[in-house]
């Protein structure tokens, strides 16, 4: 953490997860190390992108925060609980229900979003799926023991041993993997489902104790 | 606060509150949202030179801020350092003791500030009550300013300001015996600049002659 009394950036030095064919996503709280609210931005690489993934703020490890989505740049499409808003830049989205499903998509490419998240009555605290997506980007490299490193010091909740075993099963780990993917499915059985997709599993999938049916 | 599950706003469509005695234009997203989880509110630039931050410090509520230019092109001023801030700057002040403001380098420049204090549940900044009960005041609703400075007095019973500014209200609208127990428990309760104000605040001419009036 710096010790200077204030930091500056512009938006898009920012540091990016770009992955191809993927939104870019602007870490702006952890970029700042800023820890009284969550802020982050994202950017679209090309029209038509899923720009915020549909998502609630209950479920899984998300934080339980009121949302409030800004369109920097561009042109977006929000769908919340079923209604469509149109989002050309400069307008305010905010969802301030947390179990409301919200998900937006990108109608031009380099689409803005920035997103500010707390939960109301509670001291900040950074949400789980940030914590954790710090693993992603070692995904993104091919550097599974890091993110294994990573998920491992993480409370183990059922999204992060999803992970857990999706990393240990690319880096060839393959008890530790089956054992981890098993208590994810016991703790929440959505689980189950993405199992049977996960390409990240697949080294796993002939092995007789893996958890789930063809 | 609102009862819908989302709400939808343009910037544009967020009334802008002039601030009294500055160039300031005040949005209050926050406010217009019912948002409760952290402060957030956009600032409008008239013209060029206009304030889009106001000279503060963040003391007394203890907040990070961050300020972002969504438009136009800032000079920012942070601890006695300028900077240069086009749309797309961000700034981030941890240290809340820190003196910062900006002005607009052109008409319509716009800044975001988000600010919450770590490791505290959010509570709405007690200034965007007087901000707004100015504003009314202004326009000549200052009835309806009192209305809003005594809801927020009702959130914060004991601050000084709220009660200071709540005075002032009672005092330009004849309310002589409300004004003059207010301004005793806001100067019985803030510090000295608060003491400082009240010796030469017009507003409480009206009660100044009073025995009881404390400064």
């Amino acid at each position: 953490m710096s010790e200077r009394p204030f930091e500056v950036a512009r938006l898009d030095e920012v540091e990016t997860d770009a992955q191809p064919g993927r939104h870019s996503w602007r870490r702006v709280r952890s970029h700042f190390g800023i820890d009284a609210f969550g802020i982050n931005a994202w950017t679209a690489t090309e029209a038509g992108q899923g720009l915020i993934e549909e998502h609630d703020e209950v479920t899984g490890s998300a934080g339980g925060h009121e949302e409030l989505y800004l369109v920097t740049e561009g042109r977006a499409r929000f769908t919340v609980d079923g209604e469509e808003i149109d989002a050309p830049a400069g307008t305010l989205v905010f969802v301030g229900d947390p179990a409301s499903k919200r998900a937006a998509v990108a109608e031009s490419e380099g689409t803005t979003v920035l997103v500010l998240g707390g939960k109301a009555g509670e001291p900040f605290a950074v949400s789980e799926w940030e914590e954790s997506s710090v693993a992603l980007r070692f995904f993104a490299t091919g550097e599974y023991e890091r993110a294994i490193d990573v998920l491992q010091a993480r409370p183990q909740t059922a999204g992060v041993l999803f992970n857990l075993a999706c990393a240990e099963s690319l880096a060839g780990r393959t008890d530790a993997a089956l054992e981890h993917l098993t208590r994810a499915i016991e703790l929440d059985e959505r689980f189950r489902e993405y199992a049977r997709t996960d390409s990240d599993l697949d080294p796993l999938r002939a092995d007789p104790r893996f958890p789930v049916g063809p | 606060m609102s009862e819908r599950r989302f709400a939808a706003a343009r910037l544009d469509e967020i009334e802008a509150i002039p601030v009294t005695e500055m160039t300031l234009r005040w949005l209050p997203i926050r406010r217009h949202f019912g948002i409760r989880a952290f402060g957030v509110n956009a600032y409008v630039a008239k013209e060029a030179g206009d304030d889009v931050v106001e000279e503060h410090t963040e003391r007394t509520n203890g907040h990070q801020e961050l300020y972002t230019v969504l438009k136009g092109h800032a000079r920012f001023t942070v601890a006695g350092e300028e900077i240069d801030a086009p749309s797309g700057t961000l700034i981030f002040i941890r240290d809340p003791g820190v003196q910062r403001a900006a002005k607009a380098l052109e008409p319509g420049t716009t800044v975001l500030a988000l600010g919450a204090k770590p490791g505290e549940a959010y509570e709405p900044s007690a200034w965007e009550d007087w901000f707004l009960a100015y504003a009314y005041a202004d326009a000549g609703e200052r009835e309806r300013g009192l209305e809003v400075l005594r809801a927020g007095l009702e959130q914060r019973p004991d601050h000084p300001s709220l009660l200071y500014h709540v005075a002032c209200f009672e005092s330009l609208l004849g309310q002589k015996e409300e004004a003059l127990e207010h301004i005793r428990r806001a100067l019985e309760l803030g510090d000295d600049v608060l003491r400082e104000n009240a010796r030469t605040d017009e507003d409480l001419d009206p009660i100044r002659d009073d025995p009881r009036f404390p400064a």
